[in-house]
């Protein structure tokens, strides 16, 4: 695939036409409210992204956008017992399942490349058991289940249920061979039990692949027979795992049923309509978390020696601090996804109001976290200020600016890091030698080796000086006062508060965001044939004020959710 | 304990119906036994393969190359001073001495490098494969920044373990386990926590939880008719795969036949009778890493002793671990202790990893047959690391453990050293000493036909 590689210092201007965009639109919640009316979408036929001429930084301008391939995704843990609580109804018992892979951070790209091994094979097969045996223990959980009386194993009843779980399960209608296979697993082993001979033939459509892994293979377009539209049933079911990390629902297959969902138009229609429901806010979360990488602060602990205060549930305290602010801003207030790195909001229990010295706001203690304004005059404001992303990004004993540096270019603002030249000392001297850390860094600015790459992260992560390899407030370093100035691309800035000012309109902060969900929502990384669809996506985020809400909507309507081209050996 | 064996119906029913006896062992096995392999009872039970891997190497010392120092180096701990059979153990091999390993010094990789993409040579990802597979990292959507790397191929303990010259015709029910004990990792990008490979993008985590692996060994249900119905059903998914096989692209061919393997051996496990051996209580879910060993092992033993496998991997700690190593006054993850020069922290926590090898050992030699014969001397044990040191990542110098007596077809106690020497040359020696045909081991630049000839029999 192809990689680009940003100039140190390089400031690309956003270079995104903009005259394929809708304007206006509804400025409700689409999150909260749900439909939000018409929007003008009378030249909707024309939104595919065609990609723009006056291309600054995204390699040969000529490239015209060229749909990515084909990927077969296996469900991830949270899609599976999402999908399976929809399909046979709560409560199911706890399974083990193999854990997800997050290779470039998320579970959908581990989920098309890494496969599954023996042991996850045999989950899956005791997963079944478990799970069907649990439904069918209760007979009124059973029979309402099944929905009619079998008499037998392979009757018209058992068929008819077959057929129905089976098109939920494998979000698309049976084929009659296909009903015949499994009332012939159901006959088989019904040992003159036909609702022993319906679990177990429900267990097998558990373990089928149309039911691991979403089967979105496209077919011929109609209106250009030489590339792949993506089918009714598998627009319903990339909408769905997207918006609800599960199976579509039954409005959302009738839609499909409909052929509605063909039309960006109906696509939209179905998506602001699942993103009222409950079920967007968590798989939003989901993305965040990954996006973040959150779950490295599972890993995250101090010595109570150094750092009496980091107390085992702090590295918990911290992400759900991250969650409750992405939450808020993202989901609930669906403002400017900008203000995320610059907004003084965030939300304290006890412990984390002690961390940033402030009072606990009223409703906070040990386990409740509480809205809260950090002071206007004080050292913190946004994401990157917060106990999450400092701790993450620092060792057990000391910071480490080149970490929060490489987080800040990756994940903020989506530039590459180069890797350490294979010969690098990476060895940085003892405190013991005296001055801060900043100071025994020193080579990383003098020896050209380390240099060229220091240079780029680590002026940006000195701005996070202040903040202590646990979170909290400081001003020495190793008994030396430490001095947090630095720099981001050329403007030097005095703190990681000013940081924050300068984040909250960086232009490079949007087209990042929408380079991690459509990684997210593709489950693997875009290629060079879909670099203007990203463009146009950016560009459309920006119109609409950065508001994640409306970039899904941009990003389920856009040609890029909606075509697909053959996979092929290597790849790109 | 009594060990009893996995019996496929499958294979009785033929059995009886021919006549036959039913555990048939193949003849090169047999007469690869030797005279420490033949059980009394008559059966044979085969040579057992293993991996024992612990992060971060050895502490380094001027043979790794470059410029090492670091804070209060003491130089070379690990390679004894003499070579061939009876060689004094170095400090570090001490917790280890009483099993009398042979050991192979000097290895290094002898893969090839490309150019692109960069950071191929980082001794993390390039040692760790070519100990772990014979090769080198696939080059293809390796991302050094991030760490994302994958095998070009599987690993030696799955080499084995599907190997037709291992089991032959009858499998043990598991063909391996894939063991670990630290769930600290490097790296969350999944790479990172495991060392058992089937390919590329083919991972076998390893289960690192007591009370998991005790369910998976003895947890069976003995309703032979129920599991008889749930194999029965596999065939039904194994025509759905084999419809959305025709459907797919190649890549994703590839990911669904290692599916369609799976479950096919998940099937064949379903087929074989519930009856194993008599199970200890469900085990404790201890959190100190020498106890963790110690519980992992014995059910791992106890596993090998009843048949359940003969085939395994055991990762103590993750390659380029950040398991802190507090019982030892180490405040840090232990990869960046290596990289902050703290040889005498390093040198500890090895120190320790040994004692963990040897708490390992002890509970293999502790099971042997009636007729004395324990899982070590019927074990060819690999333990390595995956590179020589890590304060500058180095791949030179190497440590490779031989372990046990491969039913007779490996030498104890031998020190072998080969300065600059071949690291698969241990491999081809393990394989032969299973009894594995092996014209050479080793891939892009990493080939060799050469066993280390003071430790093959």
């Amino acid at each position: 695939m192809r990689r680009k590689v940003w100039l140190i210092g390089a400031i690309a201007l956003l270079g995104c036409g903009s005259d394929g965009a809708r304007a206006g639109g509804g400025t409700d919640g689409p999150f909260m409210t749900g439909p939000s009316g018409e929007t003008d979408s009378g030249d909707s036929d024309d939104d595919d992204a065609t990609g723009d001429d006056d291309d600054d930084d995204s390699g040969d301008p000529s490239q015209p956008y060229e749909p990515g391939q084909q990927v077969l995704p296996r469900l991830t843990q949270r899609q599976y017992r999402n999908s399976v609580t929809d399909l046979l109804g709560a409560p199911l018992p706890e399974v083990e399942l193999e854990p997800d892979t997050n290779p470039y951070l998320f579970e959908s790209i581990g989920a098309t490349s890494t496969s599954l091994s023996e042991l996850g094979t045999q989950q899956y097969e005791e997963a079944a058991e478990t799970l069907t045996q649990a439904v069918w223990a209760d007979s009124a959980r059973r029979d309402a289940l099944i929905g009619c009386a079998p008499a037998a194993a392979d009757d018209a009843c058992a068929q008819e249920f077959l057929a129905r779980f089976g098109r939920r399960a494998f979000r698309r209608p049976l084929s009659a061979a296909e009903v015949a296979r499994w009332s012939e697993v159901s006959a088989t082993v019904a040992d003159g039990d036909p609702y022993q001979g319906l679990r177990y033939a429900t267990a097998g459509m558990l373990q089928s692949p149309y039911f691991l892994y979403r089967v979105e293979l496209g077919e011929e377009d109609p209106d250009d027979p030489a590339r792949l539209r993506y089918t009714d049933y598998e627009l319903a079911s990339r909408l769905s795992f997207l918006l609800w990390d599960s199976i579509p629902d039954e409005e959302l297959l009738a839609a499909a049923d409909d052929g509605a969902l063909l039309d960006p138009d109906g696509l939209e229609q179905q998506a602001r309509r699942m993103m009222a429901d409950a079920r967007t806010r968590l798989s939003v979360a989901s993305f965040f978390a990954q996006y973040f990488d959150l779950r490295r602060l599972d890993g995250v602990s101090r010595d109570p020696g150094l750092y009496p205060d980091f107390t085992s549930s702090m590295a918990d305290s911290m992400r759900t601090e991250v969650e409750l602010l992405v939450e808020d801003l993202v989901y609930r207030q669906d403002s400017d996804i900008r203000r995320l790195f610059s907004t003084r909001k965030t939300f304290v229990n006890t412990e984390l109001a002690e961390l940033y010295g402030i009072e606990p706001p009223p409703g906070a203690s040990e386990i409740s976290f509480a809205p809260v304004d950090l002071p206007e005059d004080g050292p913190r404001a946004g994401m990157l200020t917060l106990g999450a992303f400092l701790a993450m990004n620092a060792h057990e004993t000391e910071t480490s600016p080149t970490l929060r540096g490489k987080y800040l270019r990756e994940r903020v603002l989506c530039m590459e890091v180069p890797a350490p030249p294979d010969d690098a000392d990476t060895n940085v001297p003892d405190p013991a030698e005296g001055g801060t850390l900043r100071e025994r860094l020193e080579q990383h600015r003098v020896d050209p080796a380390c240099a060229s790459c220091h240079a780029f992260v680590d002026p940006p992560g000195f701005l996070f000086e202040n903040f202590d390899s646990a979170g909290a407030y400081r001003t020495t370093d190793n008994g030396f006062p430490v001095d947090a100035s630095g720099e981001l691309d050329g403007v030097p800035l005095a703190d990681a508060r000013e940081l924050a000012d300068v984040l909250a309109d960086n232009p490079f902060v949007g087209p990042c965001v929408v380079k991690q969900l459509f990684r997210h929502t593709n489950g693997r990384l875009e290629s060079g044939g879909e670099e203007p669809a990203l463009e146009d996506l950016a560009a459309r985020f920006e119109q609409r004020g950065h508001r994640f809400s409306e970039l899904l909507v941009e990003l389920v309507r856009h040609e890029s959710f909606r075509y697909v081209t053959q996979q092929t050996e290597e790849g790109e | 304990m009594k060990p009893r064996k996995f019996l496929s119906r499958r294979t009785m029913l033929k059995g009886a119906l021919g006549g036959g006896v039913v555990s048939l062992a193949l003849p090169p096995l047999e007469a690869m036994m030797g005279s420490n392999g033949a059980l009394a009872d008559g059966t044979t039970e085969g040579p057992i393969f293993g991996v024992f891997f612990w992060a971060n190497g050895t502490p380094w010392h001027g043979g790794h190359g470059g410029v090492q120092g670091g804070q209060g180096s003491q130089g070379d701990v690990w390679t004894p001073a003499e070579v061939g059979p009876g060689y004094t153990p170095s400090s570090l091999l001490q917790p280890i001495a009483a099993h009398q390993p042979s050991i192979a010094t000097g290895l290094t990789p002898h893969t090839e490098v490309p150019a692109a993409p960069p950071g191929q040579s980082d001794g993390h990802m390039r040692g760790f494969m070519v100990a772990l597979t014979g090769d080198r990292i696939r080059p293809e959507g390796f991302d050094h920044p991030s760490h994302t790397l994958t095998a070009l191929r599987p690993s030696i303990d799955q080499v084995v373990a599907k190997h037709p010259e291992f089991y032959g015709k009858s499998p043990a029910p598991y063909r391996s386990l894939v063991l670990g004990v630290s769930e600290a990792r490097f790296h969350d990008y999944g790479h990172w926590n495991a060392i058992s490979y089937n390919g590329p993008d083919s991972l076998n985590l390893p289960v690192s939880s007591p009370g998991q692996l005790w369910n998976l060994l003895f947890d069976i249900p003995d309703d032979f008719e129920a599991l008889e119905r749930r194999a029965n059903v596999l065939d039904a998914v194994l025509e759905d795969a084999n419809d959305l096989r025709a459907k797919l692209g190649p890549r994703d061919q590839a990911r669904l036949d290692d599916h369609l393997d799976h479950i096919s051996e998940v099937q064949r496990r379903l087929e074989l009778s519930g009856v194993t051996c008599e199970p200890g209580a469900q085990p404790a879910e201890p959190t100190d890493l020498m106890e963790k060993t110690q519980v992992m092992s014995e059910l791992l033993a106890m596993a090998l002793g009843c048949g359940i496998t003969r085939a395994f991997s055991f990762m103590l700690t993750s390659p380029a671990t950040t398991h802190i190593f507090s019982n030892l006054g180490v405040p840090d993850g232990m990869h960046k202790t290596c990289h902050d020069g703290y040889w005498q922290r390093v040198n500890d926590i090895t120190r320790y990893q040994m004692e963990c090898f040897g708490a390992f050992m002890d509970r293999l030699e502790a099971v042997a047959d009636p007729a004395g014969v324990t899982l070590m001397d019927r074990a060819a044990i690999l333990g390595t690391s995956e590179y020589g040191e890590g304060w500058q990542h180095s791949v030179a110098e190497m440590p490779v453990v031989i372990a046990g007596g491969a039913c007779g077809n490996l030498n104890r106690g031998v020190h072998v050293r080969e300065p600059g020497g071949n690291y698969s040359m241990a491999h081809v020696t393990v394989l032969r000493a299973l009894g594995i045909n092996t014209p050479s081991f080793g891939w892009n630049g990493g080939e060799t036909s050469d066993a280390l000839s003071g430790i093959l029999v």
